[in-house]
């Protein structure tokens, strides 16, 4: 599923259980991010928003993650957290998709992109 | 004389000279009966170099080359073969030039081990782990299919003995070759030693990149072979991608210079009535030479390109190009490149150089209805 792809890959039975959510915060284009993860019944009245605020407050990172932790602050200096394309107006639930780990534990996933913008079409 | 040295032929090797068989007619055999009278043997004693013509087991052979001087001049005599010689005995021993500087390229290990980790995923798990030199080879060992004559390739890169034995030997001046001893051969036979002569000379001109590639080797002597094979699989190849990141050599006038691109993958973009444009893959890359700013690396349109060609600028506001080139610079170059690509174009304000809808004014511009969906 691509970045801007809009549709919600979120399986109607698999919103009803209780699945942990796993949020990942990329700098930029990064392949990798921070990565929180929230118990069932954590997280489901906060908004997306709330909940990226709290993984980028975390303040128990190890060196790996705070250097991350920099790149997301460098791009968020004028940029917005993205999801999909989308600005992450809403709950988590609404941009999830379902993954499993390689153990066979599902989880909902939301990936988010911290883009600095680049407009473009001025030289 | 590749006939000759092709051929089944009995050839006679006598005083560093190659003799021909004699072949007699009566007007030869006058001649040659005149050069072996007496005083002219006296002669030949006196100078053993005139020997033209010499009897060997009842058959008469007649003077044609010196051997050495055929070596000496082989590269003008037989090019052709003297390269593919000159080659083939390079590659046994992986002495080509590109292996030890690619390995050695500043540029290429900034391209493999500091912006290549950024845009791959390297952890398996939720854990964000330390990543080594070592692991990034893993991975890309992990990743990428190298076909096996590489981890044989490997194998002869990391036995350093044979080229140790032969510095030694360059070293301590001992001759490279030996001359055939006096007697018959075939031609055959002769060509063997003689394509082996022309390879000893050929290592003991390379005694400065022998040298060299020892000193590199032996760096990457407690190396795992399957990084070497990987490694020397980068070299020979000049390009690699990893989940959708890649680098490329790029061409013959930039020679050592590389283009580091990454893949947009498929994308949406919207027009000003919020209807959708599927934009297909594409690859966004800086060079290592300037200048530094990012482009496309295919046929490409895009409405911040502005035309519809291979290796375009992407058009960016308030982009000031570094002069330097970093790791860091790369990685913020192509993010730039691909943002402006993804998330750059407004549909309301249908900025850049072309619209996504058409604004039915009279000037040529970029049609994207075939991207609609």
């Amino acid at each position: 599923m691509t970045d801007t792809e809009t549709k919600k890959a979120l399986l109607i039975d698999e919103a009803e259980k209780l699945l942990p959510l796993v949020i990942e915060i990329m700098p930029g284009h990064a392949a990798e991010g921070l990565v929180d993860i929230y118990e069932p019944g954590s997280y489901e009245a906060k908004s997306l928003r709330k909940l990226c605020q709290r993984t980028l407050n975390k303040k128990n990172l190890t060196i790996e993650e705070q250097l991350i932790a920099e790149d997301v602050d460098r791009q968020l200096d004028g940029g917005k957290l993205l999801c999909r394309g989308q600005e992450i107006d809403g709950t988590a639930l609404e941009f999830a998709i379902s993954e499993q780990t390689e153990a066979g534990e599902k989880y909902f996933y939301v990936p988010i992109r911290a883009i600095k913008p680049q407009e473009g079409g001025d030289d | 004389m590749r006939q000759v040295l092709n051929s089944e032929m009995e050839l006679l090797v006598a005083s560093d000279f190659i003799y021909l068989p004699l072949l007699l007619d009566p007007e030869i055999e006058k001649e040659t009966q005149t050069l072996l009278q007496p005083e002219k043997q006296l002669e030949k004693l006196k100078n053993p170099v005139s020997n033209t013509i010499i009897k060997h087991d009842d058959k008469y052979f007649v003077k044609a080359f010196r051997i050495p001087s055929f070596l000496d001049n082989y590269q003008a005599i037989n090019p052709y073969s003297y390269k593919r010689l000159r080659n083939d005995c390079l590659k046994k021993y992986q002495l080509e030039r590109e292996v030890d500087d690619i390995l050695l390229s500043e540029t290429l290990r900034t391209i493999l081990f500091q912006i290549m980790p950024y845009f791959i995923k390297k952890n398996k798990g939720l854990k964000r782990n330390k990543f080594n030199d070592e692991h990034i080879l893993d991975l890309v060992h992990e990743k990428v299919e190298i076909p096996a004559r590489y981890f044989e390739a490997a194998k002869t890169f990391q036995n350093l003995g044979p080229l140790k034995e032969i510095l030694k030997d360059l070293e301590d001046q001992k001759p490279v070759f030996k001359l055939p001893e006096n007697g018959l051969y075939s031609g055959q036979q002769l060509r063997d030693w003689l394509y082996q002569a022309v390879q000893a000379k050929v290592l003991a001109s390379e005694h400065h990149r022998i040298a060299e590639a020892l000193q590199v080797r032996e760096q990457f002597n407690l190396a795992k072979p399957e990084h070497i094979a990987t490694l020397l699989y980068i070299a020979d190849s000049g390009a690699l991608e990893v989940d959708g990141f890649g680098f490329t050599l790029s061409n013959a006038y930039y020679k050592g210079e590389y283009l580091i691109y990454k893949r947009t993958g498929d994308y949406i973009l919207k027009d000003y009535y919020a209807r959708s444009y599927l934009f297909p893959d594409c690859r966004v890359a800086v060079s290592t030479c300037t200048p530094f700013r990012p482009f496309v690396m295919e046929k490409y349109k895009h409405p911040f390109l502005l035309a519809h060609k291979a290796g375009q600028e992407i058009c960016m506001k308030n982009f000031a190009p570094s002069n330097e080139l970093t790791a860091q610079n790369v990685i913020r170059m192509l993010e730039e490149g691909l943002t402006a690509m993804h998330y750059g174009y407004d549909g309301r304000k249908r900025n850049g150089y072309h619209s996504l809808d058409k604004m039915w004014v009279h000037i040529p511009t970029i049609d994207f209805e075939d991207y609609r969906i």
